[in-house]
């Protein structure tokens, strides 16, 4: 029996690194974990999890797994002023930017992301994302789905369904974490709610709620905390065979990562920018911990903590990075703040790059919607969910392109209108997940597909 | 296709035994004494079953080599399949460990081929190749310009799509293997799919004969399939055996065929067994029931495989009730001994949680601990029947899966007004078929019918047959809306005409405040069959149309239906409902799916527990008394040698972690400080809070899994262990001010005079409802003795000290596993 299980934990490892999580993350979650077990079948004892955890640390999986990092971009950003400026457009809707051009011949963007031009052959811009829900929060940008006719429980977000499906790498490591400020509209702040996957999928939030007040001691100091462990180990001699369903094994290993997080542990350095090469960190620029109208705070170390916490095991980390809702002054804004994103996106992908990451980590920059072509009178823009556009790169996809276009004076797709579910089926794709026979099973018992029906990875990119 | 004989008797063929411990060989095919095979391309699995001189049958089909005689009239290969040459008889002859088995076999018409029918032979294909699936073609949308329908449950539509849309570019009948529909599935053509075909398989074949021959549709006069069996239809088997079953598909005509290759096959155990195509069932090492599924062509049937583990089932604990006895039965059968019965500390810890939702009071453990009566099990059960708790318990679990959720303030009259309705029902013991009565047909508003309150969150009729099918007979009809159901015999027109039951179900707005109005509007109950687009009239799943007047309810006759005596979902599914919340595991599991496709793992115990409701007149206390009472609820969940991994077959208790609001009461209990929910008295228990609302504003109810009331499935209430909880229970600021609390249980006992033996065997009572063991007492006293220093670094005050020291066991003990399950 004992070979089996051997076998059964080493298959997933050897074939493909990209189903591994398939199998063996299962430990994450303390009722999966029971499957095992019932492989495993009568003699299977608790030693079955530190030997699967040596036998990935052995094959070295952890260092390059792969992984997506969302930024979403609160509020809509304006495409036109962006990523699809319309020189040709009557003044009114112009706009006061003038394209540069990039290191891909034939594209141009705005002339407040000069550093995004010199890497344009490592990124796709897809000018085309036509299916906006047109609601003013990071729904859709999250799940793919648009928010009427949810089942019951809620559609699940990306990385809650990444969680479901591949577990967490390391068990210290929660598979999906969220990396959002203190907005002043709180929809906007959200990482991704689990929907019908329930909490046990939700993202870990370190700079939200209970949360965060849990990651560091409270009221107690390290000396009485390893005391009370002591203590507790001497008290908690409950004989855990009386639990068959591997829930009480979960919770056992849950503990050890806890205390590793109040201690100190991968997590927490991932999280600690300041652990980061000063040379590095210095790249990502200094955070503007100050809100901005109903927004948040430009927070350039989220950039970096995303790739640290990627690089510690997590296989989705969601970002929220300001706030893009301009109804006026729209290009003092974009003055301001493009030069931020340029800088923090461009020190992550070069990061990524440098790290031999690129490969591995695919990373999407959006809003919920486009802005409207024509500028208001106050000088802004207003909602647009006609069109919008998006950002991708590194995955291992095929890079150095545009997607789609829209008319002459952006207001609509033309050409090769683009679905956030193929987006997302693309995403789930660079993490080896099939979308066309992958599915969860929602609370009425019927399984789901991952994306709405008809989307598939895209051809352009994979 | 095979003409049946009506006779299902089948002959035994055997020789005689060579040696003592010879097994007897039986070939079995279509169930009748012998074989005949109509037309060139019928083919049969034959399967060679060995009974052993212990009784024991085991399949031998894999293990046998197959002959036929007279040569030239029929081949048979390794696998046990039977294929037509020329027309005669013959005999087959399987040989096995020394002994022999012999068939005879008839061909007729060997030489001709049989039209082809599309929805009976072509689109079973596509199922098997998964070209109809839900990923695929077969999704709502189709894929690339190409739709099927949903696993070919509309051979017409497919027909067209394949065969005249896009003109007829699909198939090619001049040089068939050209077509696209084949050079797709092979993938010889840039296929999204990739390959799904073999060009050398036989579905291969049939498709392009299909194609040449012009791509009959088939006449309407044709048999269709009625119904599917599987042979054999269960079996017990050994651990890691294997069985090859046949799949026998009956038509309208009477006519059978096999249909074993082009089935699909699912276990709903997948730890304990597979299938593979050919419908060869593979048990892994794990003793249990097991069913595997088997679907054609719509049409469903079960191969059941019980995996006795075989020990030696020496002694019985006495059996206490009709619970008992089917369950020893089936321990005894399963070779599975039971754990020992637990200990009365066990006992009361275990029943006050599932029954009350709340750990025994100090006063109650020393009571019970100190009770001579035998019969003190049973009285406690009764008090606890009778205590306030109870209601609060079950009226918290069916106030989340009858949806009484609170979405805005203004909602919360309603939301208390249903709760509170539900609390008193449950109190006063009313019958369940009245409750649900109340429920299903309510009328009026929340203030004046707070059983109405269901209706102001399930609000389309299409919802409400759903939750009601769901919840109250324990059947999923989702699928149904929008395609016959994969797993199940439930059709559109039967979804449509369970919704037609709510079809009269009017609202209006209320004068006084925004609560709406239910009532009955007068009319002819019917539904639209969204697919036909006939309108259908009542019918409950399994009795056919009613006729209903149009000045009556139909609702009212639904619950008539529903709490008929003969009625098989309705009991049932509350009884495993209730087993579940006992033993963690419905006898049917999930509970809230039963199918003849998921059968019970002890359908005799089921029927039992059904039966006795039923009798009792629907007695919900009366269910939770014969259950807790039961000799098998009151065994140890510690596991002997042999039922360390029975998940099935209720050997022992199953422990389960505590539920979010009893966990967080047991520590207020334990930490003796009071909740504080807002807008509710201090101390409110979290086991009676009225409805969902209160989740936001406690993250410790959230991250611990309290349901938001937004489903009519038990499994919206999250039991999965996670970091994020780990963290909270080690770490959490209001926990560790629970601890600190100036009037709270570690100040108290500090300054109480007391030995710190005598408090801590208090603690120890009020957390497990046990005594310290000596070991455990030293290890705490010695905590509490340690020397300590201020954070100035000089040594603390005694009873500071001291009060430091209980703060750690007190924490140290609601994060022991003994704490945090119910075991």
């Amino acid at each position: 029996m004992a070979e089996s299980i051997l076998w059964r934990c080493r298959e997933p490892v050897t074939a493909m690194l990209t189903i591994y999580g398939n199998k063996n993350a299962k430990f994450c979650d303390g009722v999966s974990r029971r499957d095992f077990l019932r492989i495993g079948g009568l003699a299977l004892g608790g030693a079955a999890l530190p030997s699967i955890l040596r036998a990935e640390a052995q094959q070295g999986v952890g260092k390059s797994h792969k992984a997506v990092i969302m930024i979403f971009l609160p509020g809509g950003p304006s495409h036109q002023d962006m990523f699809d400026l319309k020189m040709d457009a009557p003044s009114e809707i112009r706009g006061e930017f003038r394209p540069i051009g990039t290191n891909v011949a034939g594209i141009q963007i705005t002339e407040h992301m000069p550093l995004l031009a010199k890497m344009m052959d490592r990124c796709t811009l897809i000018r085309s994302m036509s299916d906006c829900d047109g609601r003013h929060d990071a729904f859709q940008c999250l799940t793919g789905r648009i928010f009427t006719q949810q089942p019951p429980g809620g559609w699940p977000s990306f990385g809650s369904t990444v969680s479901k499906v591949q577990g967490c790498i390391d068990p210290a490591v929660p598979a999906f974490v969220g990396l959002a400020p203190k907005m002043g509209h709180m929809e906007w702040a959200r990482c991704g709610d689990p929907g019908f996957l329930g909490v046990a999928h939700a993202p870990f939030q370190p700079n939200k709620g209970s949360g965060v007040e849990d990651m560091t001691l409270n009221g107690v100091t390290l000396d009485r905390l390893a005391d009370r462990r002591t203590l507790l180990t001497g008290f908690d001699q409950f004989r855990r065979d009386v639990d068959a369903s591997g829930l009480m094994d979960g919770l056992d290993t849950f503990n050890q990562q806890a205390f590793g997080v109040l201690t100190s542990s991968n997590l927490l350095n991932a999280l600690d920018v300041t652990k980061e090469d000063p040379r590095i960190a210095a790249r990502y620029g200094k955070s503007d911990p100050k809100n901005r109208d109903d927004g948040g705070p430009k927070m350039m170390e989220h950039f970096l903590a995303a790739r640290r916490l990627v690089e510690a095991g997590a296989r989705c980390v969601t970002v929220a990075f300001s706030r893009w809702d301009h109804h006026g002054k729209n290009f003092d804004a974009l003055r301001q703040d493009l030069p931020l994103l340029d800088q923090g996106l461009t020190a992550l992908l070069d990061d990524l790059k440098e790290r031999g990451l690129d490969k591995d980590v695919s990373v999407v920059v959006w809003g919920e919607f486009g802005r409207t072509p024509q500028i208001n009178k106050d000088g802004g823009r207003d909602h647009w969910p006609k069109v919008s556009c998006a950002l991708l790169a590194g995955g291992g996809m095929r890079h150095g392109q545009v997607i789609g276009a829209t008319d002459r004076l952006g207001g609509e797709a033309t050409e090769r209108p683009v679905l956030f579910g193929e987006v997302f089926a693309t995403l789930y794709n660079r993490l080896g997940i099939d979308v066309s026979k992958t599915t969860i099973n929602d609370l009425t018992g019927r399984p789901q597909y991952l994306v709405q029906p008809g989307c598939l990875p895209m051809k352009e990119l994979v | 296709m095979l003409s049946i004989s009506k006779r299902t008797l089948f002959i035994l063929t055997s020789l005689a035994p060579l040696a003592t411990a010879a097994p007897t060989l039986q070939i079995e095919a279509t169930g009748t004494p012998e074989l005949t095979l109509r037309g060139k391309d019928a083919k049969q699995q034959i399967i060679v079953t060995a009974k052993l001189d212990d009784g024991a049958l085991r399949d031998f089909t894999h293990k046998a080599t197959y002959s036929a005689s007279p040569a030239g009239i029929v081949t048979i290969d390794a696998t046990g399949i039977v294929a037509p040459v020329a027309d005669g008889a013959a005999v087959i002859t399987a040989e096995a460990d020394g002994v022999k088995a012999t068939f005879p076999v008839k061909i007729e018409g060997a030489g001709t081929r049989q039209p082809i029918n599309f929805a009976n032979q072509i689109v079973p294909v596509f199922t098997k190749a998964g070209c109809n699936s839900g990923g695929c073609h077969g999704k709502a949308g189709g894929q690339n310009g190409f739709k099927l329908s949903l696993l070919g449950f509309e051979p017409g539509e497919d027909y067209e799509h394949i065969v005249k849309e896009a003109r007829g570019r699909r198939v090619f009948p001049a040089a068939p293997d050209n077509s696209l529909l084949l050079l797709k599935g092979l993938n010889v053509m840039p296929h999204g799919g990739g390959r799904r075909m073999d060009a050398k398989s036989d579905d291969y074949a049939l498709v392009a004969r299909w194609i040449a021959q012009g791509m009959p549709f088939g006449q309407e006069s044709d048999p269709k399939v009625e119904r599917i069996e599987v042979i054999p239809k269960a079996r017990t088997m050994a651990l890691g055996g294997d069985q090859q079953i046949i799949v026998l598909a009956r038509y309208t005509d009477g006519s059978v065929q096999d249909v074993t290759r082009s089935a699909l096959y699912e276990a709903n155990e997948k730890s304990m067994a597979e299938a593979d195509e050919t419908g060869r069932v593979k048990l892994f090492d794990q003793p249990g029931d097991v069913a595997i599924m088997v679907r054609y062509q719509g049409k469903v049937a079960t191969f059941r495989a019980t995996v006795p583990l075989g020990a030696q089932v020496a002694s019985l604990p006495p059996v206490r009730n009709f619970i008992d006895e089917q369950v020893f039965t089936k321990l005894k059968a399963m070779g599975v001994p039971p754990s020992d019965p637990c200990d009365d500390a066990t006992f009361i810890r275990r029943v006050s949680i599932d029954i009350a939702g709340r750990l025994p009071s100090l006063d109650e453990t020393n009571r019970f601990l100190a009770d001579k009566d035998a019969a003190k099990r049973d009285r406690l059960i009764d008090t606890l029947l009778a205590s306030p708790e109870y209601a609060d318990y079950f009226a918290n679990k069916w106030s989340s899966l009858l949806r009484n959720k609170r979405t805005e303030a203004r909602d919360a009259s309603s939301t208390f007004a249903f709760y509170g309705w539900l609390r008193d029902s449950l109190r006063a013991n009313r019958p369940y078929n009245e409750i649900v009565r109340d429920v299903l047909a309510a009328t009026g508003t929340v203030d004046e019918n707070p059983a109405s309150g269901w209706y102001r969150q399930v609000k389309e009729p299409q919802q409400q047959l759903e939750d009601a099918a769901q919840l109250f007979l324990g059947v999923r009809m989702q699928c149904a809306q929008c395609h016959h159901h994969p797993f199940e015999k439930w059709s559109q027109n039967d979804y449509y005409s369970f919704s037609a039951f709510f079809s009269q179900v009017g609202r209006k707005g209320s004068a006084v405040k925004e609560t709406e109005t239910i009532f009955h509007r007068r009319g002819v109950a019917s539904a639209v069959n969204k697919k036909t687009k006939q309108p259908v009239k009542p019918a409950a799943l399994i009795t056919g149309p009613m006729e209903i007047a149009p000045e009556d309810d139909p609702r009212l006759a639904l619950a008539d239906w529903m709490s008929n005596r003969a009625n098989p979902f309705f009991a049932r599914t509350l009884v495993n409902r209730y087993w579940k919340h006992f033993f963690n595991r419905g006898i049917v599991e999930p509970e809230d799916d039963m199918r003849e496709t998921n059968p019970p793992s002890n359908p005799e115990l089921l029927e039992a527990l059904a039966a006795k409701f039923v009798e009792s007149g629907y007695d919900l206390k009366g269910l939770v008394r014969d259950i807790t009472r039961s000799q098998t609820y009151q065994l140890s969940a510690v596991p002997n040698n042999y039922n360390k991994s029975d998940r099935q077959n209720f050997s022992r208790y199953y422990a389960k972690r505590l539920t979010a609001e009893v966990l967080y009461d047991s520590l207020n209990e334990l930490t003796r400080t009071p909740s504080n929910f807002s807008g509710m008295p201090a101390g409110t228990r979290a086991i009676s809070l009225p409805d969902n609302s209160f989740n936001a504003g406690s993250y410790f109810l959230t991250v611990f899994g309290r349901p938001d009331s937004s489903s009519a499935c038990e499994c919206e209430r999250t039991q999965e262990a996670s970091l994020a909880q780990a963290l909270h229970l080690l770490n959490a600021k209001d926990i560790q001010e629970k601890l600190a609390s100036s009037s709270g249980a570690a100040a108290k006992l500090a300054a109480d005079a007391r030995p710190d033996e005598d408090k801590l065997r208090e603690l120890y009572l009020i957390a497990y409802a046990r005594q310290p063991e000596a070991a455990e007492l030293a290890l705490a006293k010695t905590h509490i003795d340690k020397p300590r220093n201020a954070a100035d670094g000089k040594p603390m005050e005694a009873v500071a000290a001291k009060r430091q020291g209980y703060e750690d066991i007190l924490w140290a003990i609601l994060n022991t596993k003994e704490f945090l399950f119910n075991h």
